[in-house]
C-alpha cells in the first residue's frame, strides 16, 4: 500500500450534520483501504465526546430532519464512531482545545490520541485527500 | 453466477453497504464472488468505485423492484 493512500480530515464543528459528514466520509474511506486520521478541534471535539455525541444538535430550523434520519435507517453517531474505530480510523483530539474547555481525555471515547496541530500535519503532509468539516 | 457468499445490505444507508461489503469480502478468497443486495441507490456508483479502488472486479449488476444486486469478484 503506497503512502499516497491517506485521507486527512479536520472536524471543527459540533452539530449532528457535521458529524455525519465527517464519519460517513471517514468510514467509507477506511472501508476502501485508505489510511484515515481525523483531527477534532474546537466544537468538533463534541463528535467524540462520550456524552455530547449521543445527542448532537440539529442546525436551527432543521429539526424536522430528525424524522428523515430515522426513516433512512441511518446509523447513530456513536455507532459510526465505533465503526470508524473498528476500521482503523485514527482519532486525534486537539490538546489546546481540550485545555481551553477544561476537558480530560477520559471524557472522550476510548482509543483517541491527543495531540497538537503538528501531530495532524505530520499525518496530512503526504495525504492525497484533505478535508475540513 | 456462482457466488461464494450473499450479503444482504437492503434498507441500509450510506456508508453501511460499503462497510458491510468490505467486511464480507475480507472473508473470501481471491477469485471468489460476493453477491450483494442493496436498496441504497448510491450503492450503484459507490460499489463500482469501491471495486475499482480495491482491485476487485464488478462482474455484473441488476436492478429489480428497487433492489440492486451486484456481483463482485475478489481481486
Amino acid at each position: 500500500m503506497s503512502n499516497s493512500n491517506k485521507v486527512a480530515i479536520i472536524a471543527s464543528n459540533g452539530g449532528v450534520f457535521d458529524a455525519y459528514k465527517v464519519f460517513n466520509i471517514a468510514t467509507a474511506a477506511a472501508a476502501t483501504e485508505k489510511e484515515v486520521a481525523i483531527f477534532f478541534t474546537f466544537e468538533g471535539l463534541n463528535l467524540i465526546h462520550k456524552e455530547a455525541n449521543q445527542n448532537l444538535p440539529m442546525p436551527a430550523g432543521k429539526e424536522h430532519f430528525a424524522e428523515g434520519f430515522k426513516n433512512a435507517n441511518v446509523p447513530s453517531i456513536p455507532e459510526l464512531v465505533a465503526m470508524a474505530q473498528e476500521l482503523g480510523v485514527t482519532f486525534i483530539g486537539c490538546q489546546m482545545t481540550m485545555d481551553v474547555m477544561g476537558l480530560e481525555k477520559e471524557a472522550f471515547v476510548d482509543g483517541i490520541e491527543v495531540g497538537g496541530a503538528v501531530t495532524f500535519l505530520e499525518f496530512a503532509k503526504d495525504a492525497d485527500v484533505s478535508l475540513t468539516f | 453466477m456462482g457466488a461464494a457468499k450473499v450479503l444482504n445490505a437492503k434498507g441500509l444507508a450510506c456508508p453501511m453497504p460499503i462497510v458491510k461489503t468490505k467486511k464480507a469480502m475480507a472473508e473470501l478468497e481471491t477469485g471468489q464472488i460476493l453477491e450483494i443486495h442493496a436498496t441504497d441507490k448510491g450503492a450503484k456508483s459507490d460499489l463500482a468505485a469501491w471495486s475499482a479502488s480495491g482491485g476487485h472486479e464488478l462482474v455484473d449488476s441488476t436492478e429489480e423492484n428497487d433492489v440492486l444486486k451486484f456481483w463482485i469478484k475478489k481481486g
